[in-house]
């Protein structure tokens, strides 16, 4: 049965992953892919400590499976006498554009645009090969950070359920920030933390068993406890418990005046994170995108909020999905404490925090 | 396993389309029929290495078949203008579990199964530089400078290994008296043989000794230099133990025979000792190559070999043999042969088992004189042979040798086995058999089905004449003329004298200058074979 776990962050998803690696069996043959590259190095680096393993484990990221396992091999299926020769990541090869030239461009490199579609369509013209090779290749197959798939990836995904595949998924659909493809309309309503609906659907047809993972190792209650409370109760999340009981001088949830920050720096070492480059321009902090930071672990977390996320604080305005997942990643770094910088002071409901 | 190969273009093989089967495979052809290279292309295919080189190191012109070549710098510039030669082999494997990375389409019949090709065709890099050379009327050669070597599976996955699910074992019968002692095929097949933590150990404990001597016994020679090291450089020096990959235990470890190192022992017992390291390979699914097992090989030993690779086959391993002997193909089973014939592959039906069995049992009998002959003429033994080789000059002012026509004696063989075994061959053969007091219709009624007008026949002599060959020979040659011919004077019995001494009678027949008459059987085979 294809299972899929719902974890809160720092619920040691990737872990999970690693760990059952690691158990597996002799001679078992394990597939683990992730979208992003930072998670395929992360899962690369944390199995290397474990090997030799004694199962055979392959880690590949989400394109290069799709390039590699359902398209490179059947190409010629779809497209007589064609050779895949490489991706085109960022080509588009126009909207009314139809058969092969919606799919490959004139070298002979898919469009990343409309991968997983051109992997369907190829899957299909021979047979369901694709997936017959697949599940001969492999006793199992896990997805980490699955909550990223969008569109016709969703489909992708759907297939490799209906196969006799033993599907592992694990994700948090709050982390919902990234996309495989922002671009593909396919499957819209599902987008994002949405995707929970697309589970949802899949496991009433009796193709995905769904289990939730609900204990933080990473931020103590108090911070979990406002992560939780930026999504209302409509969602149907389960509390998230806290196994983080260390205790420091400097713990939960603040608001820092912008006259305090160098101070704060000097103090707590926070990382500092924002909505974009374009966002805080007037702070000159050593910023990561909240976007890129999906994945990491700090201390104690320094965020430039957005306006609707001090709405939110001030007035309980609700964020929009993406915001409130945003919102959510950058809190969720933090394992002691996680800090706003705003001159609105208490006016946020948070603690001051004064030198 | 490889259930079917493709060559094209591939020296003597313009296009080759065979289907191996599981088990043992023979290859039998005359010389310079392209048995080793189809041996060859095949460990080329699956290892990308060509006597332990890499294929794009090794290649050269003549790797492309010569008819292509040619008709490609004839036609060049011309409106008949063909292609630039292309090398290709594939190699099309069963759809097993452990293959499925190999698999896909991309292979010239679009078969979705595992596979791997290796194709050499002209660079894209070098497009203008092979134009360029081209215009410029240069010599008949390919210039192989401007060609790439593609070595990928079916799924269209680069190459740049031996896939590690397929075994590969090429046992050729060159002499093995390198300096390394071991040879490149069987060194792989010594290290392939251990599993990884035996190997480990070996490397291990190599490491360690060589390390113990550099700490024990160069310590203080070492020392001793060090003290003296003003005379000799200004920084310290030392001798150690070579540590570096060279000196791997690889090179260090060969195999030994009886307490004689490998390279040592004789050249029987090297074959012997790689076929067994070869066969006894924990691996998957293993390819075994075997060039001709006999070379080097008194009869019994041969003999042993052969039962040791009956006795290690197993399912999972496939074995291409070629031969040139007789004993090899019946022993290891006539319904397994493999017939080359000017790098084309002759056809060949089921054999019946009972024939397979009965050629293991006469394995000593000359059969591939009937696979390869070109026309053949089959005798009951020496004397019916000698004299066919003088009716057969006679008639046609050659000997039978020079028209391309074999005569092979029966020996034991009955005409059905080897008009069965012509059959599936689709060989010509004229089979000349003795009445023996049966009347012909009798005889043919057993073998009507493997005759054929048009290229098989028996011909029984008439039993009017006589049984046998003697009588016959008496009833058409005047008496005189007869013992003139045989040197039998008048006080012998010319008839008990023919009948004591046939092979005499074949022989003077032959080598008589007088004129000799035929039976009307002989010459209507004559006939038939001229």
């Amino acid at each position: 049965m294809n299972c899929l776990t719902l974890a809160v962050a720092g619920g040691r998803k990737t872990q999970s992953i690693v760990d059952h690696c690691a158990g597996a069996a002799q001679g078992r043959r394990i597939l683990v892919l992730t979208y992003t590259q930072a998670n395929q190095r992360e899962l690369d680096a944390r199995l290397s400590r474990h090997r030799p393993l004694l199962a055979s484990v392959d880690v590949q990221g989400w394109f290069s499976f799709l390039l590699s396992h359902w398209v490179r091999p059947y190409l010629p299926r779809r497209f007589p006498q064609r050779r895949l020769r490489g991706l085109n990541f960022d080509g588009d090869p126009g909207q009314y554009a139809t058969g092969e030239p919606r799919f490959l461009d004139a070298e002979g490199r898919a469009y990343k645009r409309h991968l997983a579609q051109l992997a369907l369509d190829t899957n299909a013209a021979c047979a369901s090969a694709v997936l017959d090779r697949l599940h001969r290749m492999y006793d199992e197959v896990h997805i980490d950070e699955v909550q990223d798939l969008n569109g016709y990836d969703l489909e992708v995904l759907a297939a490799l359920m209906q196969s006799p595949i033993e599907l592992h998924l694990v994700g948090d659909v709050r982390q919902a920030l990234l996309r495989t493809n922002a671009h593909d309309p396919k499957n819209k309503q599902y987008m994002g933390i949405r995707i929970k609906a697309w589970f949802d659907v899949q496991a009433s047809a009796g193709l995905l068993e769904i289990s939730h993972a609900s204990t933080t190792w990473r931020s103590n209650q108090l911070i979990a406890d406002f992560a939780d409370s930026i999504f209302d109760a409509s969602w149907g999340f389960e509390k998230t418990i806290s196994e983080n009981s260390s205790v420091t001088d400097h713990d939960g949830m603040f608001v820092v005046l912008p006259e305090h920050v160098a101070t704060y720096m000097e103090r707590f070492d926070p990382l500092c994170l924002r909505h974009s480059v374009s966002s805080a321009v007037s702070l000159d902090l050593p910023f990561s995108n909240i976007g890129v930071a999906k994945g990491r672990s700090a201390d104690r977390v320094l965020i430039a909020p957005t306006k609707p996320m001090v709405d939110f604080l001030c007035k309980r305005k609700p964020l929009g999905d993406l915001a409130a997942c945003s919102l959510y990643v950058a809190v969720t770094r933090a394992r002691a404490s996680a800090a706003f910088v705003s001159d609105l002071g208490g006016k946020l409901g948070l603690p001051v925090w004064t030198p | 396993m490889i259930e079917r190969i493709v060559l094209r273009g591939y020296r003597r093989f313009a296009h080759l389309d065979i289907r191996p089967i599981p088990g043992m495979n023979i290859i039998v052809g005359d010389n310079e029929s392209g048995k080793s290279t189809l041996i060859e292309a095949i460990a080329l295919a699956l290892t990308g290495k060509i006597n332990g080189r890499w294929a794009v190191e090794e290649l050269n012109p003549f790797w492309f078949h010569s008819k292509d070549v040619a008709e490609f710098f004839a036609k060049y510039g011309s409106d008949q203008s063909t292609q630039p030669p292309e090398i290709l082999i594939e190699l099309y494997l069963r759809n097993e579990d452990p293959l499925q990375r190999l698999r896909g389409v991309h292979n010239s019949s679009g078969t979705d199964c595992p596979g791997v090709r290796l194709r050499v065709t002209p660079s894209d890099a070098y497009a203008v530089e092979f134009r360029d050379y081209l215009t410029s009327r240069p010599p008949p050669v390919i210039p192989v400078e401007f060609y790439a070597v593609e070595w990928r599976d079916f799924a269209d996955q680069p190459l740049n290994q031996r896939p590690k699910e397929l075994a590969v074992a090429f046992i050729d019968a060159r002499t093995i008296r390198s300096t390394s002692g071991v040879d490149y095929h069987t060194r792989e097949m010594l290290s392939e043989h251990l599993d990884s933590s035996e190997r480990t150990t070996i490397s291990l404990a190599h490491r360690r000794a060589r390390q113990e001597i550099t700490d024990s016994v160069l310590g203080p020679i070492n020392q001793r230099i060090a003290s003296a090291k003003s005379s000799l450089h200004d920084r310290p020096m030392g001798l150690q133990m070579d540590q570096s990959s060279r000196t791997s235990w690889e090179t260090g470890v060969v195999p030994q025979v009886d307490g004689i190192p490998f390279a040592m022992a004789g050249q029987g017992q090297q074959a012997s000792v790689k076929v067994a390291l070869a066969m006894s390979r924990t691996a998957g699914s293993t390819c075994l190559l075997i060039e001709e097992p006999e070379n080097h090989l008194s009869y019994t030993s041969l003999a042993r070999l052969l039962a040791r690779i009956e006795a290690l086959a197993t399912k999972d391993q496939q074995l291409f043999v070629t031969t040139h002997s007789s004993y090899v193909l019946n022993k290891l089973g006539l319904d397994r042969l493999l017939l080359l014939h000017d790098g084309r592959p002759a056809k060949f039906a089921a054999l019946g088992d009972d024939t397979v069995a009965y050629f293991r049992k006469l394995a000593g009998y000359d059969t591939l004189r009937l696979v390869l002959a070109r026309k053949l003429a089959l005798v009951e033994g020496p004397s019916d042979a000698l004299v066919l080789e003088r009716a057969f000059r006679d008639a046609t002012g050659t000997s039978p040798l020079d028209a391309g026509v074999d005569i092979v004696s029966m020996g034991g063989l009955t005409f059905k086995r080897a008009l069965e075994l012509c059959a599936c061959l689709d060989r010509p053969a004229v089979g000349i058999q003795d009445n023996d007091g049966q009347s012909s219709a009798d005889i043919l009624e057993s073998v009507g089905h493997l005759l054929d007008d048009s290229k098989r026949h028996l011909i029984v002599s008439d039993p009017d004449y006589g049984p046998t060959l003697e009588p016959q020979l008496a009833a058409v040659n005047a008496e005189g003329a007869l013992r003139r011919v045989l040197g039998v004077t008048e006080r012998a019995d010319l008839a008990t004298w023919m009948k004591n001494n046939k092979t005499d009678v074949g022989l003077r027949v032959l080598d008589s200058t007088e004129d000799i008459v035929f039976p009307a059987y002989i010459q209507e085979a004559v006939a038939l074979l001229r």
